[in-house]
């Protein structure tokens, strides 16, 4: 397996500029012959789709939903960082670069994370251009703001709905090239397999979910932008569509998975109330600026909590971490979470709460200005659970949210397999083993509308690309695999639904692939999917058929991936016996119950690559080489 | 322009606006009937005698009627196949009552406008205006069809100024309470002046005596 | 935790083509803290093991932003919480016992494709035909080289939230996409990135929503009431306003 992240040369500044000038080009009048497949239509699709075909490619766009405007990237609360230093306060490209690659536990490559901060500053402009209403000063220019523990402000940000706005001008840019005739959207579609032609990614399989009719899609390019796994949890923050089913089937087809174990898991989020929920609502981070985090002393108290004196309180973040308190990343917010409720003090019905509290900050502020900054965030609050977090404290919880692990690729966003290129969150590049916050809207940008527009002429000037149509046998392949999948799915008629599968795995993974692991739980977990997988493909039920919009079918199909996956994230796990950024390995810890890295060992990407059916995947590494950056050991005491 | 959706609602609103600026002077127009014969029917002769410049008036006002009551049922059969298959269950929230009656409310004083103008227009022009109020009004079966179409006029016009303001766009947070509220004045001021008339002809057996 | 239980009247129709009708189910225990969807779900498991096909409804985010749920419930675009998408709304709104009738989004531009789930794709044809600023990737200005008041950005942010649910539509009598399209059009004239554009976008957008079927607004405001954004109709007098300076003012 060829791995070489082609990584280029020269000084790291320089680099970006570099491979733009020694990368090949495709003359302006030849970039009509090229039809690009992008799959996705969230941040990352959308401005990647616009972008390459301003450049005048002929561009097909995929997206799951019923319209381009709906991909989970608009559900993003908080902002988009930029080394703009605007605030004058000593940001720079290489301090936003530091930050990120630190925040990612040095498990990032340096070369990729640099230009993420080199860009980080044209896409705010582009925003801007397009009509993003970004938040002002009085004076009229940009605010910004500090976001999950940095230590200048560096956010741009649109009320509590940044995400919302950054997709809006995005999907705007994608519209205008569809009215242009330059793009052609395909909504409602499902990518079931990807088609590999002569060793290169050619196509994909689609499945029309209105009609159940399986399509075949041919182009020059294959590009995924299909976000992250997170959903494999069962409960997670991500929408009920987002699942793994593109990338997997292209690591299926010999595409490289990087990282799977990498997943963050986000403190401040609405705890799980009944076993029928079906989704978990993320409460922005901005909440710990002024919310302070605690939990009774006493195990099992039941009393309200205005009652609990101020004495009986423990405020576990700001006595362990004084130096942060409350604004610790967000790994070490949800681990230390986790374990008190681990220890029985955990609050509200089900003890897996504790207490974020605004009684101080009313007190210091007033609640008019407490509830200037966080009245929309109350009232999301306040919808769901019925509680006003202006008069109790609200209770929160972690819960899995953004997965850092992803398809492999190589600088230039190509994965192992020529002419599949993966951007957003659907790939591993830039955030190591932990994403700062704000940084998820900035790469899916900046993958979008500025790296793959200069990356994927290499692939399409400098490789032979034969002249198929899909009635190369490759597609009727594929489409057999695909269809074969579903004939199986719907001739099951077991007792057990989808989603009680799907719940039984996710709760297997939370308890022995969740916030801390060990070798005893994963080995468990790693024994317990296969048994799973089997009584699913035996005893599930498939209402209905394939011809007609099935929503259960839907879910069957990517439930039936996920029990793939989630093997293959055990894996993972189970081979990095380091602790590291989201991946806290319970065998590795310091004296005082901290992470502990081992960079002898585990500096470098773990690369799996697929193996059959039958047979464990091949397990290969990227080292990762500092030459820029010292990797420190992450305190925030 | 006209055509589209927004240039058919312009039309409306700008033949409603003419329409109903007929309608504030004719009602202002009335009030005489409230000082007496005399200055009634003086009102009447000195309408009359604009003669040419009255022709000129009344097939403008024919213009803009023709064109509000044209383009309205336009848009009523319009946004009725917008949405072929009904509601089982359907609950207005109440702000917008007035204006969803809008097409029944302009169809009542379309024919109360033929009833009117058959009444008082195309009939003998010899008799004192006076004596014709007197006779139609004093009937009271006439006087209650007045009165229900008055009404309904009432209610076309206080929903009708608020909403041409609205459709071309000349709005504002500032004034648009102003602007409804003004509008609501009006319709209670048709209301009051046009009811006003029949009751006292039904009522007030001297009435223009 | 208290639990209800409801009778639902929801409306099934197998594809755009069939003719649909109401089927009443009666629910199991209901937790009041379920949201809407979650009861959904809950219906729907019930209905696969007794070998029933489920109810097929839309939704994606379930945290109110996606704009891809919706439906009618007792007669009300997104059920009887003001500004909540039926995701958001939670059944602790409903009485033991209640009946619930549940019908689609209806109009003729938003075609059923089965049961709850309806085909909102006119929507998007209307902002092809202009609801953006046209600038392409790369070469943008500074983005502060244009300073735009902090009001001016929150207004343009109010009418920038819509989020193309489409209950704007269902809820108007006359099934007009006005307040979806006056949203948009306010959102980019009140920035000063939309003035190049002034002319000749709300002509284009309001062209393409009528060739979609929509009706015509009646200015009835059952639109601002059920919009789950709380859009308020102001945007529609400034989409007439912007239309007709557009059509009989501009020199362009």
């Amino acid at each position: 397996m060829n791995l070489n992240p082609k990584i280029p040369p020269g000084p790291l500044a320089d680099k970006w500029d570099t491979h733009r000038f020694n990368s090949l080009l495709v003359n302006p009048a030849n970039k009509r012959k090229f039809d690009i497949i992008v799959v996705g239509a969230g941040l990352a699709g959308a401005s990647a789709s616009a972008s390459l075909a301003e450049l005048g490619y002929n561009v097909k766009t995929f997206c799951i939903q019923d319209s381009p405007r709906r991909g989970h990237s608009i559900a993003a609360q908080g902002g988009i960082n930029a080394a703009k230093n605007y605030p004058n306060d000593g940001d720079s490209i290489f301090r936003l670069f530091y930050d990120t690659i630190k925040g990612g536990d040095f498990r990032a490559r340096e070369a990729n994370v640099y230009r993420l901060a080199q860009v980080s500053n044209n896409i705010i402009d582009q925003c801007v251009a397009q009509g993003v209403p970004f938040a002002r000063e009085y004076g009229g220019s940009l605010a910004n703001r500090s976001f999950g523990g940095a230590q200048v402000s560096r956010t741009f940000y649109a009320r509590g709905q940044t995400g919302q706005q950054l997709l809006l001008g995005a999907y705007g840019a994608l519209m205008r090239q569809v009215h242009k005739g330059k793009v052609r959207i395909y909504p409602r579609r499902e990518m079931l397999e990807l088609v590999v032609a002569d060793g290169k990614a050619r196509g994909i399989i689609t499945r029309d979910l209105v009609s159940g009719r399986l399509e075949s899609h041919c182009g020059h390019a294959v590009v995924l932008a299909t976000g992250g796994y997170g959903n494999v949890y069962f409960l997670s923050t991500n929408a009920m569509a987002s699942n793994v089913t593109a990338a997997f089937r292209a690591y299926r087809q010999g595409a490289c998975f990087a990282n799977p174990s990498f997943v963050q898991i986000h403190p401040t989020c609405i705890p799980v109330h009944g076993s029928y929920q079906s989704k978990l609502t993320l409460m922005s981070e901005s909440l710990r600026n002024d919310g302070r985090i605690w939990i009774p002393k006493q195990k099992n108290d039941t009393r309200d909590p205005v009652e609990i004196p101020e004495s009986e309180r423990e405020y576990f973040l700001e006595n362990k971490y004084p130096a942060f308190g409350n604004l610790v990343p967000r790994d070490v917010a949800s681990r230390n979470a986790k374990e008190q409720c681990d220890q029985g003090k955990g609050v509200g019905e089900t003890g897996l709460a504790v207490y974020l509290d605004f009684a101080e900050a009313i007190a210091r502020d007033g609640r008019e200005t407490i509830r200037s900054k966080y009245g929309n965030l109350f009232h999301m609050y306040e919808k769901i659970t019925a509680g006003s977090p202006m008069e109790e404290p609200m209770m929160i919880y972690p819960a899995v949210h953004y997965t850092m692990g992803g398809l492999w690729v190589d600088y230039n966003l190509m994965s192992s397999l020529p002419g599949l290129f993966v951007l957003g969150e659907a790939n591993f590049s830039d955030h190591g083993a932990n994403r700062l916050g704000a940084s998820a809207l900035m790469q899916g940008l900046a993958d979008g509308y500025f790296i793959i527009p200069a990356t994927i002429a290499t692939h399409l000037a400098g490789t032979e690309l034969p002249d198929i149509d899909t009635g190369h046998p490759a597609f009727q392949e594929a489409e057999n695999r695909a269809s074969l999948r579903i004939k199986k799915l719907t001739a099951l008629n077991g007792k057990r639904t989808v989603d009680d599968f799907h719940r039984e795995l996710g709760l297997l993974l939370w308890d022995c692939c969740g916030m801390a692991r060990n070798e005893k739980g994963l080995r468990y977990a790693l024994n317990k999917i296969p048994e799973i997988r089997e009584e699913f493909w035996r005893n599930v039920v498939v209402p209905g058929t394939n011809e007609t919009f099935n929503q259960s079918l839907e879910r069957a199909g990517r439930v039936a991936d996920y029990l793939e996956y989630a093997e293959l994230m055990v894996r993972d796990a189970l081979a990095r016996t380091e602790s590291c950024g989201c991946h806290f390995r319970e065998e590795s810890q310091t004296e005082d119950n901290e992470a502990k890295r081992d960079d002898k060992n585990f500096s470098h990407v773990s690369v799996w690559e697929y193996n059959g059916e039958s047979s464990a995947p091949i397990s290969h590494t990227e080292p990762l080489v500092f030459e820029n950056v010292r990797p420190s050991r992450r305190s925030y005491k | 322009m006209l055509t589209s959706s927004i240039g058919k609602k312009t039309v409306m609103a700008i033949s409603g606006a003419m329409l109903s600026l007929f309608l504030l002077a004719h009602m202002v127009g009335n009030t005489t009937a409230f000082f007496g014969r005399e200055a009634f029917n003086g009102y009447a002769g000195h309408i009359h005698d604009l003669g040419g410049i009255l022709k000129l008036l009344e097939a403008g006002l024919l213009f803009f009627l023709l064109a509000h009551a044209g383009v309205a049922l336009l848009l009523y059969l319009e946004n009725m196949q917008a949405r072929p298959e009904r509601y089982a269950v359907k609950k207005s929230s109440g702000s917008g009552l007035i204006a969803q009656t809008m097409p029944y409310t302009g169809l009542a004083i379309l024919i109360f406008l033929i009833v009117h103008l058959a009444n008082f227009h195309f009939t003998d022009r010899t008799t004192p205006p006076s004596e014709m109020i007197r006779e139609v009004l004093g009937r009271p079966e006439f006087a209650l069809f007045y009165i229900f179409s008055v009404l309904a006029a009432a209610l076309h016009i206080s929903h009708g100024l608020w909403s041409l303001f609205q459709t071309l766009g000349l709005s504002h947070p500032r004034y648009n309470k102003l602007i409804m509220t003004g509008g609501i004045i009006c319709g209670i001021a048709v209301g009051t002046v046009f009811v006003l008339i029949p009751v006292l002809a039904v009522i007030y057996s001297g009435f223009l005596l | 935790m208290s639990t209800i239980t409801l009778t639902l009247k929801i409306w099934r129709q197998q594809d755009r083509k069939t003719k649909g009708r109401f089927e009443t189910y009666e629910t199991g225990p209901i937790s009041q803290d379920m949201s809407f969807l979650e009861m959904l779900d809950v219906l729907n498991e019930q209905l696969t093991l007794e070998g029933k096909d489920p109810v097929a409804f839309d939704h994606d985010c379930r945290e109110g932003i996606c704009g891809m749920c919706g439906s009618v419930i007792n007669g009300e675009a997104h059920g009887p919480e003001k500004e909540t998408t039926l995701c958001q709304l939670h059944m602790r709104h409903f009485k033991d016992n209640d009946t619930l009738v549940i019908e689609p989004f209806r109009a003729r531009a938003f075609p059923i494709i089965k049961d709850l789930a309806i085909d909102r794709t006119p929507l998007d044809r209307i902002i092809q035909a202009g609801g953006y600023i046209s600038v392409n990737t790369g070469g943008a200005p500074d983005a502060n080289a244009i300073p735009i008041a902090a009001e001016r950005a929150e207004a343009a942010l109010d009418a920038a939230a819509c989020i193309g649910c489409g209950a704007c539509v269902a809820a108007c009598p006359n099934a007009s996409a006005m307040l979806f399209v006056g949203a948009k059009i306010t959102h980019l004239a009140l920035l000063p990135q939309g003035l190049p554009e002034r002319s000749g976008r709300p002509l284009d957008m309001v062209q393409e929503m009528d060739s979609q079927g929509f009706g015509n607004c009646s200015n009835i405001q059952e639109c601002e009431q059920a919009c789950p954004k709380g859009i308020s109709i102001q945007n529609i007098a400034r989409l007439n306003h912007e239309y007709l300076r557009a059509a009989f003012l501009s020199e362009e």
